[in-house]
């Protein structure tokens, strides 16, 4: 008989960050699987720090990281991680006399991917993902800010890694680019590992089967979009005027005024509570900690 | 009957004049012979109807990743200089990593020549015009300051992460970071010293001042790159310039400039590139920035 044990693809235990004397990551401890988990939090909550620590280009104080049961403590294990990683910063410098196609080229040279002809059909693949094949010549230079982001996304891409460790990858994406990379992602073969933060509770609820909360270095909430919402049933209600004891107010479209706070009041109008909702309460009642 | 394109008996299928069915199947899985192939090339830039008829036998997946490579092959950009090197041997690959280099931008050359230009106007100068020293070695200092330092510029701004704007995508790769490093530090190192050298041939000073300027120049390159494993990219640059300057300045001042580049200095920089291969190697995991702060 074997013993069968699963190990989790990512897994996280008791990692800490401190810059200075501020604490980026407070014991933080996750496990993630293959598919898309969203990472949501405000600036400075953490999630650059820990994504980058996924990525292994940064090192925590404390605790221990495996990726796909390797431990980037040790050189070897840590380069076989970054072969199958891809990784899209949240702040990418590009080399802006780059075209589109040199830079993705640069990249897949820097993925060990040396062969000319298969880094041409490599190259080719991600930009086609990317909606991007059409400006292969053109400079880096001329690109508009979410261009560049989609070329961040397709330099990530390089490779079909099994891990992909975005940060905020629908930054400066309009509506219909933001639509094409939740496409993207819900298409991309071998069921990789994706974890990517984003701002956008929207983002998270379309794309993400798992989300995780991380508030002032702290891991919140982990679960499903829907167990996030469900945190803030009964916590949202609506009313003609706004409500001093609620978190938050503001007036909808339909001018009604919404609500999220501990307590609605005597008779308050319950209305279903959003993904958006149940992070805002967290939040709020983390920031009253 | 044989074929004129395989020199095999010609398939009864095949009309006259063309290449036959089975021909055209195999040339299009690749599996023609080489003189085969190219007859039947030379005949379809005549011939729509075999044309038409082999269109087929292609796959169209292996075609769209054929035209895909070879759209982005033709949209990468390759300098006169890029083209010399790779029909010289240098793998396109090895190319592109140094493209990615600022110190091998012509601009950077460019500023590199017109500092080396002005040294060596100035040195000439001086040496007519200028105050003590021994004759012929009176304008040296400035050149013998200058030349070394622009060669350790080139390199630290191989290396430093601050000029790499995809510096991140670099540490998360699983290319070594020392290999790129080195690669493009060397290769800085030697475009640099190219202009320096040149303009040795040209100040006032002994024939062998160019040959004498090589050892200083890597003692000093190397230098700064394992002083970078201990204190960060820039403060190991301006470090080995301090470390430079000092010496090159006192000796000028008791008129013996020369002494900075003669034997007694010459072992003592080849004993320092020693020490800082050896540093180098020992600490070479701190190139890749990332895990090992």
């Amino acid at each position: 008989m074997t013993l069968e044990v699963h190990t989790a693809d990512v897994q996280v235990r008791g990692l800490s960050r401190r810059y200075g004397s501020t604490r980026a990551l407070d014991n933080v401890d996750l496990t993630v699987e293959p598919g898309v988990t969203g990472l949501l939090g405000p600036n400075g909550a953490g999630k650059t720090t820990l994504l980058s620590i996924l990525a292994t280009v940064n090192e925590p104080d404390a605790g221990e990281v495996s990726v796909f049961g390797l431990d980037p403590r040790d050189r070897a294990e840590r380069v076989a991680i970054r072969r199958r990683l891809g990784y899209l910063p949240q702040e990418l410098g590009y080399h802006r006399h780059f075209t589109v196609a040199a830079f993705l080229d640069y990249v897949a040279i820097l993925k060990e991917i040396v062969n000319r002809r298969q880094r041409g059909e490599e190259v080719a693949r991600v930009l086609a993902a990317t909606g991007l094949a059409r400006y292969a010549r053109k400079r880096i230079s001329a690109l508009s800010g979410g261009m560049r982001q989609r070329l961040g996304i397709a330099q990530a891409l390089l490779g079909s890694p099994d891990l992909l460790v975005l940060d905020e990858p629908t930054a400066g994406l309009d509506p219909e680019q933001r639509l094409r990379f939740r496409e993207l992602v819900s298409n991309l073969p071998g069921d990789p590992v994706i974890v990517l933060s984003t701002h956008q509770a929207d983002d998270i609820a379309a794309i993400c089967p798992n989300v995780i909360v991380l508030l002032q270095g702290q891991v919140r909430f982990a679960g499903t979009p829907a167990e996030l919402a469900a945190t803030a049933t009964g916590h949202v209600w609506t009313a003609q005027a706004r409500d001093a004891h609620a978190h938050l107010s503001w007036r909808g479209g339909d001018s009604l005024w919404r609500h999220i706070g501990e307590q609605p009041p005597a008779g308050a109008q319950i209305v279903a509570a959003t993904v958006e909702d149940g992070y805002l309460l967290l939040s709020q009642r983390a920031g009253g900690q | 009957m044989t074929s004129p394109y395989t020199g095999q008996p010609a398939e009864a299928a095949a009309p006259a004049g063309h290449a036959g069915s089975s021909l055209l199947a195999d040339y299009a899985a690749g599996t023609a012979g080489a003189v085969a192939a190219w007859s039947v090339e030379t005949h379809l830039a005549g011939c729509g109807r075999c044309r038409q008829e082999l269109s087929a036998y292609a796959d169209p997946d292996r075609l769209a990743r054929n035209r895909s490579a070879v759209l982005v092959r033709s949209a990468l950009p390759e300098s006169r200089a890029g083209r010399v090197l790779r029909r010289s041997g240098v793998p396109d690959h090895v190319l592109r990593l140094l493209a990615a280099t600022p110190s091998l931008r012509a601009s950077w050359l460019l500023a590199v020549v017109g500092v080396l230009a002005v040294v060596t106007v100035e040195t000439g100068f001086v040496e007519q015009a200028g105050p003590g020293g021994p004759p012929g070695l009176r304008g040296l200092m400035p050149f013998l300051l200058v030349a070394p330092l622009l060669i350790l510029a080139s390199v630290a701004a191989a290396f430093a992460p601050a000029l790499d704007p995809a510096h991140r995508l670099a540490v998360a790769a699983p290319c070594s970071g020392l290999t790129l490093l080195l690669a493009r530090a060397v290769s800085a190192l030697a475009v640099a010293l190219i202009p320096v050298i040149c303009a040795a041939f040209f100040v006032p000073g002994p024939p062998w001042l160019p040959a004498a300027l090589l050892l200083p120049s890597l003692a000093l390159c190397a230098t700064a790159l394992a002083a970078a494993t201990v204190v960060g990219p820039v403060a190991a640059a301006a470090g080995s310039a301090v470390l430079w300057a000092l010496p090159v300045v006192a000796l000028a001042a008791t008129h013996l400039p020369l002494a900075v580049v003669q034997w007694h200095a010459q072992y003592a920089c080849a004993v320092v590139l020693l020490v800082a291969a050896a540093v180098l190697l020992v600490r070479r995991d701190r190139f890749e920035f990332g895990w090992n702060r």
